[in-house]
């Protein structure tokens, strides 16, 4: 895999500690277009320490389709499974970062679904084969998901060395982030993030 | 009739009519047409059958091949349905080797895959079936996998343990693409079958690895075809097969690291053939139903030509018979036929007149207008049968009348042949003018000779016509203002009385007629006696032929004395018979009957002979007399006369001045001409020459002055009456005076008494002959009669 960061901007070297900046990522596909749904994240030993699961986190079927497509928790985090539709749904992943199955059920299962392990779920459901949901479960607390545009926005990441990870789910299944050094300090950083073997829809 | 049978088969036609030959030609040609489209159409068939089946393998390669698509697909849908199976899914993700590949066995076993493997996405094998060994498949791998998952929909067969199977891919998603799932089908009998019931064709799955080539794998081929196979190798183009032919189409389907796959296609011949088999036996029927047809239609046309043909063949058979009466059929045809037919029947009404003119030359004299002798003699037959025909007393009687015109060869050559034809028809006339009745007929037998016919009539009524007839004479024909007087001889001869037939019947009234001519009866009835050819002439001819054998014939000889001075001078020879039985026959009993029968001229000759003997003995004797021999009007016909008695004068070394010949009047006027001519002879020869019995005849003195005549012979009948009749006594002396104005020397005869002798000398005839002076003796008496006359005077 070959990514070309391209950083523009100005590192402010003196504030790099006391501050937190604000990470700016532009993704683009293989053809340089704005990448949607496309997952961000900044890993180092500091952030990981810094990781803690998320409240509330949720991963609803409405119109037999996951809502959202692409859903990003830090480990730990419990998802919660409503079902909105009339009709019943049983999702299930095999994915080693978390393999479980959700028997047919309609409303809100009982029990959420922690993901405690690092990695990427794919979900889908049994009965729809159509659905399709990705959980991205990460040991950072630096994480954002890409709109429309491509752009994602992070902030308060504390200045220090990072691994500037990105991923979409258009990749190859099973492939995993693409991982880039990126150093923050105290001023905001942008780069953009060309994610070869992604398509844009 | 077996022996003919063998022979000949009894449907083969012993001739070939024109018919027969039409129908043949016809058949045979039509035969050779339709052998040549029977030959054309099958070549085509089997080049298009050929064709078809190349066409057929081509599809059935297509067929095939889509039939391992479909199933392919069903195989594909199986193994996509076990591919979403949550828990194969789940058993596949577990993890756990052992179970991953206890699951693919287990689940690909329950849609016959006998070949399970696990493929991740980067298509390296992860998982076999428990069964299956990764060292057969591994090889082959990457063959099939590439082209699998490039094209979700494609399939590819590979031998896996010599055993082709047919692989498909699927993905196997979770939802997204984890994996593939490949499975592979050992091709069986069950997908040969369904193609054979497809196509018809029959296949052969063979396989191509390092150890044998063209090993059959399944097959439909029946034991015995498979055998055939094997025999021929399996890179065969045609494979015999019980008489029937398979087209073979080898189609490939794989070829891979652990050998090839084919598939041999094979169509049957037969099967393709068999439409056209009907089309052909539906033509063979078409043949026969044509040559049938043909047949019938050729014999009729033939019999077209043929019948008509056979009928103017008929019609001129009958032409050929002589029926002239019966028009040819099909005149009113405008073909051929109807111009074949107008010539025959222009042929047949000229042949027809031909022949009409043809009868009337031969049965009409074309002179008088009258039947001839050979319609004459048919009416006379007809009418002799149908009066046989009928049966005792009832049975009529039928007369013919024939007459011969006296002198008419004199008429003919004084005033000419037209006028001879003249009074031929003026004959012919008077005869029709007679009262006949119907069934009577006249004819002109030829020449002067005419007959009458009369139907039912005995010989008195038949007599009474001939009477009437020969007063129809009496009255003299005027032609050309010459007047001619008409007398015939006229003969009747009745049937069944004269004669039994009709040719009988004409010749005895011929007889008839001639005696009367010879009689100068006028009519005479046939009696046999008459008749030389009856049987009491013919016995009578037999005893005179034996007279002469016998020498019972005698020599007479009558003296001739001149009157001048009383001599002897000579003597007239005269027969006389001394039968054995009858005594002496006087002459009237068979000198006539000798001249009918032409019998005299053996008598003349015999008398000559005898004659010319009894000349030398009497001159030997000192007896210088001349002989007179009589000769009849046969002799007078007989171109040989002169030289048989010039053969008897030599015989006797007699001198032919020494005979005088006597002819009569009559002998000489029934053919002047010759007797002229027989006559100059005779007299260039040295032989007197004398008409004898001169005066009764009708013989002119002007006509006698051309005869080399010596003597005049003055008939007995006048002198016998001179005595008492003075026109007799007129007619001698004038006959003497005539005679002697002439140059003849005057002969006396019937001299019965010595007024009449000396009568004679003062009429100064010259010699006399009769009774008074001797009556005939025979000839050894003269010498002594003539001695004793010398010594008495």
């Amino acid at each position: 895999m070959i990514v070309r960061i391209v950083i523009f901007g100005v590192l402010a070297l003196a504030m790099a500690r006391a501050m937190a900046a604000t990470v700016q990522v532009q993704v683009h596909d293989n053809n340089g277009k704005p990448l949607a749904d496309a997952v961000v994240f900044l890993e180092s030993r500091e952030a990981r320490a810094l990781t803690k699961p998320l409240q509330g986190a949720e991963m609803a079927q409405k119109a037999k389709v996951f809502d959202p497509t692409v859903l990003v928790v830090p480990v730990g985090t419990a998802v919660v499974f409503p079902n909105r539709d009339t009709v019943r749904h049983h999702v299930y992943s095999f994915s080693p970062a978390k393999s479980f199955e959700l028997k047919l059920y309609s409303g809100v299962p009982a029990n959420p679904v922690v993901f405690d392990k690092a990695g990427i779920a794919v979900l889908g459901c049994n009965i729809h084969d159509a659905m399709a949901a990705w959980v991205v479960v990460v040991e950072t607390p630096f994480f954002g998901r890409s709109g429309a545009t491509g752009a994602v926005a992070i902030q308060a990441i504390p200045a220090g060395a990072y691994r500037l990870r990105v991923w979409h789910p258009s990749l190859a299944v099973g492939a995993a982030a693409i991982d880039q050094a990126l150093v923050v300090g105290a001023a905001d950083v942008s780069a953009v993030v060309r994610l070869a073997g992604a398509s844009a829809p | 009739m077996r022996a003919h049978w063998t022979m000949t088969p009894a449907w083969w036609p012993l001739r070939w009519g024109l018919s027969s030959r039409i129908v043949a030609l016809s058949l045979l040609l039509l035969l050779l047409v339709q052998a040549a489209v029977f030959s054309v159409v099958r070549i085509s068939i089997e080049q298009s059958a050929r064709r078809q089946v190349a066409q057929e393998l081509q599809v059935g390669e297509r067929v095939w091949r889509r039939l391992l698509d479909q199933n392919a697909q069903q195989l594909r849908q199986g193994a996509g349905l076990l591919a979403a199976d949550f828990g194969f899914r789940a058993a596949v993700n577990s993890g756990d080797t052992a179970t991953i590949s206890s699951a693919l066995e287990n689940n690909g076993a329950r849609i016959g895959a006998t070949i399970t493997g696990l493929v991740d996405t980067r298509l390296a094998l992860s998982a076999l079936g428990e069964a299956d060994d990764a060292v057969e498949l591994r090889p082959i791998l990457g063959e099939l996998v590439g082209p699998l998952s490039r094209d979700a929909q494609s399939s590819q067969v590979a031998l896996v343990g010599g055993i082709p199977h047919q692989f498909v891919l699927v993905p196997m998603k979770a939802p997204m693409l984890v994996g593939y799932l490949l499975m592979g089908f050992p091709i069986n009998q069950k997908l040969v079958d369904d193609m054979r019931a497809i196509s018809d064709m029959h296949l052969a799955l063979l396989s191509d690895d390092g150890g044998e080539r063209g090993r059959v794998v399944v097959t439909t081929l029946s034991p015995e075809a498979l055998q055939m196979l094997k025999q021929s190798g399996s890179d065969v183009a045609e494979l015999p097969d019980h008489g029937d032919t398979l087209i073979a189409r080898s189609v490939k389907l794989d070829t891979g690291a652990t050998g090839s796959v084919r598939t041999l296609l094979m169509r049957s011949l037969n099967e393709v053939v068999a439409p056209f088999r009907q089309a052909q036996v539906a033509l063979a029927w078409i043949t026969a139903m044509g040559v049938v047809l043909f047949g019938i239609g050729s014999v009729f046309a033939a019999r077209r030509v043929t019948t008509p043909l056979r009928s103017l063949v008929g019609a001129t058979q009958q032409l050929g018979q002589g029926q002239y009466d019966v028009p040819m059929e099909h005149l009113d045809r405008h073909d051929e036929i109807g111009g074949l037919a107008k010539a025959f029947d222009q042929m047949r009404i000229n042949i027809g007149a031909q022949q009409a003119e043809i009868r009337r030359l031969a049965y009409w004299d074309r002179l008088t207008g009258l039947p001839n002798r050979a319609r004459f003699r048919e009416a006379l037959q007809r009418e002799i049968d149908s009066q046989g025909a009928v049966a005792g007393s009832g049975r009529g009687n039928i007369s013919v009348v024939m007459l011969d015109l006296d002198r008419f060869k004199h008429v003919n050559d004084v005033l000419g042949y037209s006028f001879g034809d003249l009074l031929l028809v003026a004959v012919s006339r008077r005869l029709t003018q007679q009262d006949l009745r119907d069934g009577d007929m006249v004819a002109r037998l030829g020449g002067d000779e005419f007959a009458v016919l009369l139907s039912l009539s005995d010989a008195n009524s038949a007599l009474a016509v001939a009477e009437r007839i020969a007063k129809s004479f009496e009255m003299p024909l005027v032609i050309d203002d010459q007047t001619v007087d008409l007398s015939a001889g006229i003969g009747v001869a009745c049937w069944p009385m004269h004669a039994d037939d009709a040719d009988t019947l004409l010749s005895r009234a011929e007889v008839a007629m001639y005696a009367a001519k010879s009689r100068t009866t006028g009519i005479q009835l046939y009696d046999p006696v008459l008749d030389s050819s009856s049987a009491l002439t013919l016995s009578l001819l037999t005893e005179l032929r034996q007279a002469i054998d016998h020498d019972e014939l005698r020599l007479f000889l009558q003296p001739k004395v001149r009157l001048s001075d009383d001599a002897v001078v000579g003597a007239e020879a005269l027969v006389r018979w001394q039968h054995p039985v009858r005594g002496l026959v006087p002459p009237l009993e068979f000198i006539p009957f000798a001249e009918q029968t032409g019998f005299v001229r053996q008598l003349t000759l015999w008398m000559f002979d005898r004659a010319a003997r009894m000349s030398r003995e009497l001159h030997a004797q000192g007896f210088a007399l001349r002989l007179s021999i009589n000769l009849s009007t046969r002799d007078m016909l007989d171109i040989e006369l002169p030289s048989r008695l010039e053969e008897i004068l030599q015989r006797h070394a007699a001198d032919a001045t020494a005979f005088c010949l006597e002819i009569t009047e009559s002998a000489i006027m029934d053919d002047p001409q010759r007797a002229q001519a027989t006559l100059d002879k005779l007299s260039q020869r040295g032989f007197t020459l004398s008409i004898d019995d001169f005066g009764t005849g009708y013989s002119s003195l002007a006509y006698l002055k051309r005869l080399p005549v010596d003597e005049l012979k003055i008939d007995k009948s006048f002198v016998m009456n001179m005595q008492a009749d003075d026109d007799d006594e007129k007619i001698v002396r004038s006959t003497i005076d005539l005679a002697h104005n002439l140059g003849l020397t005057v002969v006396a005869e019937g001299v019965e008494n010595g007024v009449i002798l000396e009568q004679l000398r003062a009429l100064a005839c010259d010699e006399a002959q009769g009774y008074f002076l001797s009556k005939p003796m025979p000839a050894e008496a003269l010498v002594p009669w003539c001695r004793r006359r010398h010594a008495d005077a």
